[in-house]
């Protein structure tokens, strides 16, 4: 559990790990045709940037410049090179709106898809993982790999490495443009593009670790206000409104500070890009100047007044290459967590000759499932958590088709240990668990579990429709099946007192419903199933007496005709069950019927009478 | 959502007014700002005449400049290579200035964002404290939330970059446009012919695809959800072997939300390369017109060019300022969330004049009754009775009938509108609420445990205890035996980032919390539901032998906690029913008799 709950600081290292990287990018395969368009169209908007302000060196030097004296002697100028001029200019454009256009489809196509593709294998893969592995992680830290580590990395790898991509071909296409015009002021301009590039990749990892470190106080921030907020009535009793606020005033200053600091990094970075282009424009002029006034090299003004541009064109891409540099180190803790939840070994699965026979978790071979009878037997069964000590030792016990199995004892005893060996969310650590004689790992969980109900002690419901709901037990049940399912359980009657009756929304996890409500609508759905081995957990809150007395009613017939094992608070069901297990420390201590127990005045009469208390009981005598 | 959205259109003087107000004296820094930003505009207008004065005056010679006399008078030298360097040496300088006022802008910028967004933060909170129950039972939790990060986010952005942005664009469109004017007056017209249209794309574009945003919003809300439920339900997913269906469910869920986003990139892409088009379309005007006016001699090289860079001064800002008008309506809808909390006064408005008798533990309700703000009828009624010190009462009856908000009365978490409530003789009224709350120890039925560890929450309410008066009172709540188990024993996190307790230990935890300082009367709603008979019967034991002059209130669902009360109370629908001690009570008809009967029968918990 540890390590998960560590999780946010455990995934941070700081060098590019391309074993995880490859993994990654196994993802965009598929995407193979879209990435390749993707860079040669923003190959071609490289492209048309440096061709840009070309147009205007050819319009600067070879027809306005040759005009000039002409219209100054009084004659006519000359359009002719014009249209050559028109034609370029109408190509340029439509080359640029167009690779724009294509640049952000398949970028978008890349982004979305890729998110698609992580999010498809990393849900399939969670319902693979054992129960175990929910037992110990956090939903937090699970919603968080499938939304914003997803988010994260997608972007990086589509609107990222194309922007990346576009940085590098534009900086490499200028460079080699600029040398093949002139020489001497490309070496000029190339002279300050070092130190924008230093400045960048210094500015963008300082920026990202002060937002890095702003994001982590707003979290507390966040975390402060819903203490605040869940908590607004106990820190009223308690009278804690002081000491809250001044504790959460501690976070708002840290978070003003912090923030000042990135506003003041930010602040920094471009004038100082800003500054250090203007040092290579005026280097440009100088350069650039002196070799117009020389009359033997002659430069034309065109070529100055594009050389003075192209060392603007150098602020975007440098300032591009280094914030993604930055972002794909910080996007790599996304990685290594997605890949962490990918690669998450199955501790429980099926072996492939199972597989073969039983088929997969999604696709089951129903012709080859056996039916069920119901005989349940454990034969040597130890088990022992991951952690901690051993729960249950050489464990044994036979139960026959139909048969109630009640386990009663102390938290810690081994009855949930019992339940979740039966439902196969754990496994024996040795020894082994039959049903109906068959070791239930040479069957598939699939048969198991469609052959298997289970009753929580928190009912969870799902949202969606009451309807809905119930039929989670048969997919493919009709209404009616459903309602008859209902009425089974007593559920119907309060059902058809909602406005929408069965279309009545359950809310999240079933939250518009009552406790009571909840776990009737979890019995239908149990029963709508028709199991032939029921696990059944009673709930300990307390509902009003009268809902009380429709779930015991509900549980009876629940239990009929099943095999069925149930985590007992209730008195009656206790005694209505054909067996009793009397558990402490994981072995069976006492066992037999109510009464046989009672007789035998051992630790169940004890518990029994000790419990039920003093005053109450002997009125009942009376 | 979206009443809220209608709501705010008529009232934008107002909410503006609240901008203004909530920035305080930091409002005043944007004096500064703007003043630094206009003169950073004009500077950066005046970059593209370096070039003109160069090519001009310079290179070609001969040809006026236009750059400001000042600064044209500091280019005059004798030889033009050393005009060329004084150039060059006034851009780096020009430039310099601009990067220091650009620094101190962002910076004082930095400051006034910050200041005001901590003053407002702070704030929400306290507001969040002191509104009353009513107002926390009204509203839900991850909707507050949001306002209080996202729509303060929203509002920060606004007085800060946005309206700074907007400044910054009108300057520099403007100054633009002027310097423009002073080149050449039909260039100048050439120039402007797109930039109106640029700005009405964008408004619309940006309106449309906010809408569009709620749309992928709420698919992607709709896809995480089944993640969360699915996760938190996987036991019931593998119980009833779901897997490949919740897997159809997903894939069809996240193609959705997929879907609906390519489809604003769709949207994107057409705005982006269209507006691109119509940029160039402008810039290409210029450049054909520019040709023409500079070949015949209208305009000179120098200016040809500056008029090219101008074009980009106004072209671009024009789709950034279509985004903004469109992120006004948001931070007004923003603003608006926010002043729902703001404005709520709170429940300690006018309460630190009240008295702070001394508590006894003496309490009568005479003739109280309560109705909701918004309810239709009374909630209680005629509630008349009268608590010695040093007695318990048991309240008993069903869900729904009243009971906890009898007890809400005397804590005054809510306040009654008829009769009156006496502690020792003072109405409740009359008693300052933080003195009347600290008196009464109140158990609630799902108590909050902060996220720290066991013992900090033990002692919350009174840090300077010591370390073995936190294992008496755990020992008395019968919770000591669970924490030791703990991995980290008292040290253990609790809540969100620790582990989780079960109800019951958390009903424990906050019954030796409440342990910490003695007090005189003790209030449980039904706060040992989550407990086991025995457990419930120990602690109750334990309490009497520590406290045995406190005056005990006690809501429960079980006939065993209620019969060993001094005196019973059944509420039905508000009214006290039935009253007397349980041997009264059993052997009178009427409902408490009838629900005794139902527990004797089924009501036993074994654990």
């Amino acid at each position: 559990m540890n390590d998960h709950l560590r999780d946010e600081e455990h995934f941070s290292s700081k060098k590019i790990d391309w074993q995880v990287w490859k993994k990654i990018f196994s993802f965009m395969k598929p995407l193979k045709k879209f990435i390749i368009l993707g860079l040669l169209t923003v190959a071609l908007l490289a492209v048309a940037d440096v061709v840009y302000p070309y147009i205007v060196k050819f319009a600067i030097d070879d027809i306005i410049k040759p005009n000039i004296p002409i219209v100054e002697a009084g004659g006519q100028a000359d359009f002719s090179k014009l249209n050559v001029l028109i034609y370029l200019f109408i190509g340029f454009m439509l080359l640029q709106a167009f690779s724009v256009y294509l640049f952000i489809l398949f970028a978008g196509k890349i982004q979305t898809e890729l998110a698609f593709n992580i999010r498809k294998r990393a849900f399939h893969h969670l319902q693979q993982l054992p129960f175990s592995y929910y037992d110990r992680t956090r939903v937090g830290w699970i919603m968080a790999r499938m939304t914003s580590d997803t988010r994260n990395l997608s972007e990086i790898l589509s609107w990222g490495f194309i922007d990346l991509a576009w940085g590098v071909f534009l900086i490499v296409i200028l460079t080699g443009f600029m040398f093949v015009i002139n020489f001497k002021l490309a070496l000029t301009v190339l002279a300050v593009v070092p130190i924008l590039v230093l400045i960048s990749v210094f500015f963008r990892k300082y920026i990202l670790k002060a937002y890095r470190s702003i994001r982590k106080v707003n979290s507390k921030i966040t975390g402060a206000y819903n203490e605040g907020i869940t908590g607004a009535v106990t820190t009223k009793t308690l009278v804690l409104e002081k000491e809250n606020f001044d504790e959460f005033d501690g976070l708002t200053i840290d978070m003003r500070r912090q923030s000042v600091k990135a506003h003041m990094l930010q602040g920094l970075y471009f004038p100082s890009m800003l500054f250090i282009i203007s040092i290579g424009v005026s280097l440009v002029y100088l350069v650039g100047g002196r070799m117009v006034l020389d009359p033997i090299i002659a430069l034309q003004i065109g070529t100055l007044y594009l050389f003075t541009n192209y060392v603007w064109q150098f602020f975007e891409p440098v300032n591009n290459v280094a914030n993604i540099y930055a972002r794909f180190q910080q996007a790599q803790a996304s990685a290594e967590r997605i890949v962490s939840l990918i690669e998450t070994e199955m501790e429980i699965k099926d072996t492939d000759e199972v597989v073969e026979k039983y088929g997969t978790l999604f696709d089951y071979k129903l012709e080859n499932f056996e039916t069920i009878k119901g005989d349940v037997e454990f034969k040597h069964v130890d088990f022992k958590y991951k952690v901690g000590e051993k729960v249950l030792t050489d464990f044994n016990i036979d139960v026959k088709a139909g048969q109630t199995i009640a386990l009663v004892g102390h938290t810690g005893a081994g009855k949930t240990t019992i339940i979740n060996l039966i439902s196969r969310f754990y496994e024996p650590t040795s020894g082994q668990i039959f049903i109906d004689g068959k070791d239930y790992k040479d069957r598939s969980m699939g048969w198991l579990h469609s052959n298997l109900g289970y009753v929580l002690q928190t009912p969870h419901l799902f949202s969606g429709s009451v309807m809905e709901n119930i039929r989670y037990g048969k997919l493919d049940a009709t209404d009616e099946e459903v309602i008859n399912a209902a009425k089974a359980v007593e559920a119907h009657e309060f059902i058809m007192k909602f406005e929408k009756g069965y279309q009545t929304e359950c809310g999240e996890g079933g939250s518009r419903l009552s406790v009571g409500q909840k776990q009737l609508v979890s019995f239908a759905r149990a029963i709508l199933s028709d199991p032939k081995i029921l696990i059944l957990d009673e709930a300990t809150s307390s509902v009003d007496t009268e809902t009380e007395q429709a779930i015991q009613i509900a549980i009876n017939k629940l239990l009929e005709g099943r095999t069925s094992f149930i985590v007992a608070h209730r008195l009656s069901t206790i005694v209505q069950s054909d067996r009793i297990l009397v558990l402490e420390n994981g072995q069976i201590i006492e066992e037999g019927s109510h009464q046989s127990l009672i007789d035998a005045k051992g630790y169940y009469y004890k518990l029994y009478t000790n419990q039920y208390s003093e005053d109450m009981f002997s009125h009942q005598q009376k | 959502m979206v009443k809220a959205k209608k709501k705010p259109k008529r009232q934008i003087g107002k909410h503006l007014r609240l901008m203004a107000k909530w920035t305080g004296k930091y409002g005043f820094l944007l004096i500064p700002i703007f003043i630094i930003l206009f003169t950073e505009s004009y500077l950066r207008t005046i970059v593209p005449l370096f070039g003109q004065h160069i090519i001009d005056v310079i290179l070609e010679g001969d040809k006026p400049s236009k750059l400001p006399e000042i600064l044209a008078n500091l280019l005059i030298a004798d030889s033009v290579w050393q005009q060329l360097l004084l150039a060059a040496g006034l851009i780096i300088a020009t430039a310099l200035v601009r990067s220091i006022f650009i620094f101190i802008r962002r910076l004082i910028n930095g400051i006034y964002a910050e200041r005001t967004a901590y003053k407002l933060r702070n704030k929400l909170y306290r507001r969040l404290q002191d509104a009353d129950y009513g107002f926390h039972s009204h509203s839900e939790t991850g909707d507050l939330i949001q306002r209080c990060t996202t729509d303060v986010d929203m509002y920060k952005r606004f007085i800060s970059e946005q309206v700074v942005q907007v400044g910054r664009l009108i300057f520099l469109v403007g100054l633009s446009i002027w310097q423009m004017s002073r080149l050449n007056l039909n260039m100048t017209f050439i120039s402007l012919i797109i930039a109106p249209v640029l700005f009405i794309i964008a408004v619309f574009y940006f309106r449309k695809v906010e809408k569009m945003f709620h749309v992928i919003e709420d698919n992607e809300a709709k896809m995480t959800t089944h993640v969360q439920e699915n996760v938190s339900g996987a036991r019931v997913v593998k119980a009833f072997a779901n897997e490949a269906y919740e897997v159809k469910k997903f894939d069809g869920l996240s193609r959705t939300y997929t879907d609906s986003d390519y489809q604003l990139v769709k949207k994107m892409s057409v705005f982006w390369s269209v507006t691109d088009l119509l940029s160039f379309i402008q810039f290409f005007m210029i450049a054909i017109f520019g040709i023409i006016y500079a070949s015949k001699g209208i305009i000179t090289l120098g200016m040809y060019t500056a008029f090219l860079a101008y074009a980009g001064n106004i072209i671009w800002p024009m789709r950034q300022l279509g985004r903004l008008v469109g992120d006004f309506s948001k931070a007004i809808v923003s603003v608006s969330r926010l002043d729902k909390i703001i404005s709520n006064p709170g429940e300690y408005n006018d309460d630190e004049k009240n008295e702070k008798p001394e508590i006894k533990g003496q309490v009568k309700f005479e003739h109280v009754s309560f109705k909701f703000d918004d309810g239709q009828s009374d909630q209680i009624i005629d509630i008349d009775f009268n608590i010695n010190k040093g007695e318990t009462v048991a309240i008993i009856g069903k869900t729904g009938s009243g009971k906890s908000t009898l007890i809400n009365l005397l804590v005054r978490l809510l306040d009654y509108q008829k009769g009156r409530i006496l502690i020792d003789g003072v109405e409740v009224k009359d008693i300052e609420k933080h003195h009347l709350r600290k008196n009464i120890g109140f158990i609630l039925q799902e108590p909050f445990l902060f996220s720290r560890s066991v013992e900090e929450n033990i002692k919350i309410a009174d840090k300077t205890i010591p370390e073995d008066r936190i294992k008496t009172v755990a020992k008395i709540a019968q919770v000591h035996d669970d924490i030791v188990n703990f991995e980290e024993g008292y040290n253990t996190l609790v809540g969100e980032r620790g582990v989780t307790l079960s109800g019951g230990q958390k009903q424990r935890v906050a019954i030796a919390r409440m342990l910490v300082q003695p007090k005189p009367i003790l209030v449980f709603d039904d706060s040992l539901s989550a407990v086991d008979t025995v457990t419930d019967i120990q602690i109750r034991r334990a309490l009497k032998k520590e406290w045995k002059d406190s005056t005990v209130l006690i809501i429960t669902h079980r006939i065993t906690t209620a019969s060993e009360a001094d005196k019973i109370l059944v509420i039905d629908d508000g009214r006290i029913v039935e009253s007397g001690t349980h041997k009264e009570l059993i052997n009178r008809e009427g409902s408490y008799k009838r629900i005794w009967e139902i527990q004797s029968k089924i009501d036993f918990r074994l654990k």
